[in-house]
């Protein structure tokens, strides 16, 4: 159940990672359908990462001769995980929840002062989260899965802003 | 002052395109001289941005600099985006409208939009106003050739009814019964700030609109930490922060305006988030014709208490 729940905040964060890469490279006014297409590509990326971390836990749980215990070090490191990233993931969905206010200073406010410094210390969090889990583990497969995900995480945002850059590069050679 | 904080110093674009003031037509500028105005002001973060810009002998490459100006203002468009510009404009922009429509005018409004940039507000103004309910006209000026006919991809893209001219907002033939801007008014300063706010005094004109970054102390650190987080190319970091540095208070935009256009009642408005004493990041330099002033007044309802002094 714990991995399960790690596995929807890795969606969650791949969604909003898709948004968050696709801002300030369109100038259209109406953007649903550019957010939507955009936030998809961040749930496809997450469900890769998702992917690629199931398969290397499935054969480091292969491998490993003491499967039981392993099953039972990693749901405690995914616990562990919880405890920094469903506060946190509370808090950005909270400010976007605070955005269906229809008051332009609140809205201004939650992006400038709330989801930009969130934004910001989403790598710190990541961090944090991934090595308080594996902290107190005792095997060093959950220690090693633990940092091949975090990696994961990482490398999603920068592949999402790479290829986001590089559209909006094809777009502004294609104009000028 | 030395260095990046120093606000007598222009920004990074303010160098790197230059226009021949009669004709429009774009000229050469020399890198060189573009570095030596920051090594002159000892702003190392504007030197490291304008020497990662492509030149050719010398010379910035114009194509480059036109890719570099597009991605700045679609940058520029979220901060605009982010803090609900658009609706912030057209909240005072109705009641101005509403007031000269109640004083008796009847033809067809027509708001320009000085340097308008890629035209975010009016094409704003375009998609969200039913702008026939209004009869009301939506222009924006450029200088820049470049920033003009993007704008105007745009509004097609998307079907929208506001046009985008590049030319000088108040030549005879565009002249607005409405000006507004957005970050404009900055880069104008001492006598070019009068000269540039003499120029609203035409026969036509009922009022002027002019929203920019308001100083305070918090504004520069603020300022740095919202570009840090948000912007992604070297020159709008540099130049969206120096902008906050260069702001004018309300109290030079108010005297200015006052002595400039006396046939304007001048003041500022949104200054403060509710009533309390924080400042909004942007403040409005109002402007409206004497005659309209009781009208205006009651449009404002209880939006009154964000106006300062109107005089």
């Amino acid at each position: 159940m714990t991995l399960f729940a790690l596995y929807v905040l890795s969606l969650l964060d791949g969604l909003l990672c898709g948004a968050r890469v696709s801002m300030g490279r369109s100038a259209v006014i109406r953007k649903r359908s550019y957010y939507v297409r955009a936030q998809l590509r961040g749930l496809a990326g997450a469900q890769i990462v998702g992917t690629v971390a199931l398969v290397a836990l499935i054969l480091v749980a292969r491998l490993s001769g003491h499967r039981a215990l392993l099953r039972a070090d990693l749901e405690a490191a995914a616990a562990r995980m919880l405890w920094i990233f469903v506060p946190y993931a509370a808090l950005v969905l909270g400010n976007i929840l605070l955005r269906l206010i229809p008051s332009v200073d609140i809205r201004s406010a939650t992006s400038v002062m709330m989801l930009g410094p969130l934004t910001a210390i989403r790598p710190l969090v990541m961090m944090v989260g991934v090595f308080y889990g594996i902290s107190a583990s005792t095997l060093w497969e959950t220690r090693l899965l633990g940092l091949f995900i975090l990696a994961l995480m990482l490398l999603l945002e920068f592949a999402l802003n790479l290829r986001a850059s590089r559209a909006q590069s094809c777009e502004i050679h294609s104009l000028v | 002052m030395r260095g990046f904080w120093n606000p007598a110093q222009p920004e990074i674009t303010d160098l790197i395109i230059q226009h021949d003031p009669r004709t429009l037509a774009r000229l050469p500028v020399r890198k060189q001289d573009v570095l030596q105005v920051f090594s002159d002001f000892g702003n190392r973060k504007a030197l490291r941005a304008v020497e990662a810009l492509p030149e050719h002998q010398g010379i910035l490459d114009d194509r480059a600099i036109d890719r570099l100006l597009i991605a700045t203002h679609w940058e520029m468009q979220r901060l605009a985006e982010e803090f609900h510009h658009g609706n912030r404009v057209w909240d005072l922009l109705r009641r101005a409208v509403t007031a000269i429509r109640n004083s008796g005018f009847r033809e067809t409004l027509r708001i320009v939009d000085v340097g308008c940039g890629t035209g975010y507000t009016l094409r704003w103004l375009a998609a969200h106003v039913p702008l026939e309910d209004h009869a009301v006209e939506l222009v924006g000026m450029d200088l820049n050739s470049t920033l003009i006919r993007e704008a105007n991809r745009l509004a097609a893209l998307e079907q929208l009814n506001c046009r985008f001219i590049h030319g000088d907002a108040f030549s005879r033939e565009h002249s607005g019964h409405i000006f507004l801007s957005t970050g404009v008014v900055h880069h104008f300063r001492g006598e070019a700030l009068l000269d540039f706010l003499r120029r609203h005094e035409q026969p036509g004109t009922f009022a002027f609109l002019h929203y920019d970054f308001q100083p305070s102390f918090l504004a520069p650190f603020g300022s740095w930490f919202f570009h840090y987080l948000r912007m992604r190319t070297a020159v709008a970091k540099h130049d969206g922060v120096l902008s906050a540095i260069r702001a004018h208070t309300a109290r030079t935009l108010v005297e200015a305006a006052r002595a400039a256009v006396p046939g304007f009642a001048s003041g500022i408005y949104g200054a403060r988030i509710w009533k309390t004493p924080a400042p909004r990041v942007f403040h409005t330099l109002l402007g409206i014709r004497r005659p309209l002033l009781p009208e205006f007044h009651s449009q404002l309802g209880i939006r009154g208490a964000r106006l300062g002094e109107l005089r």
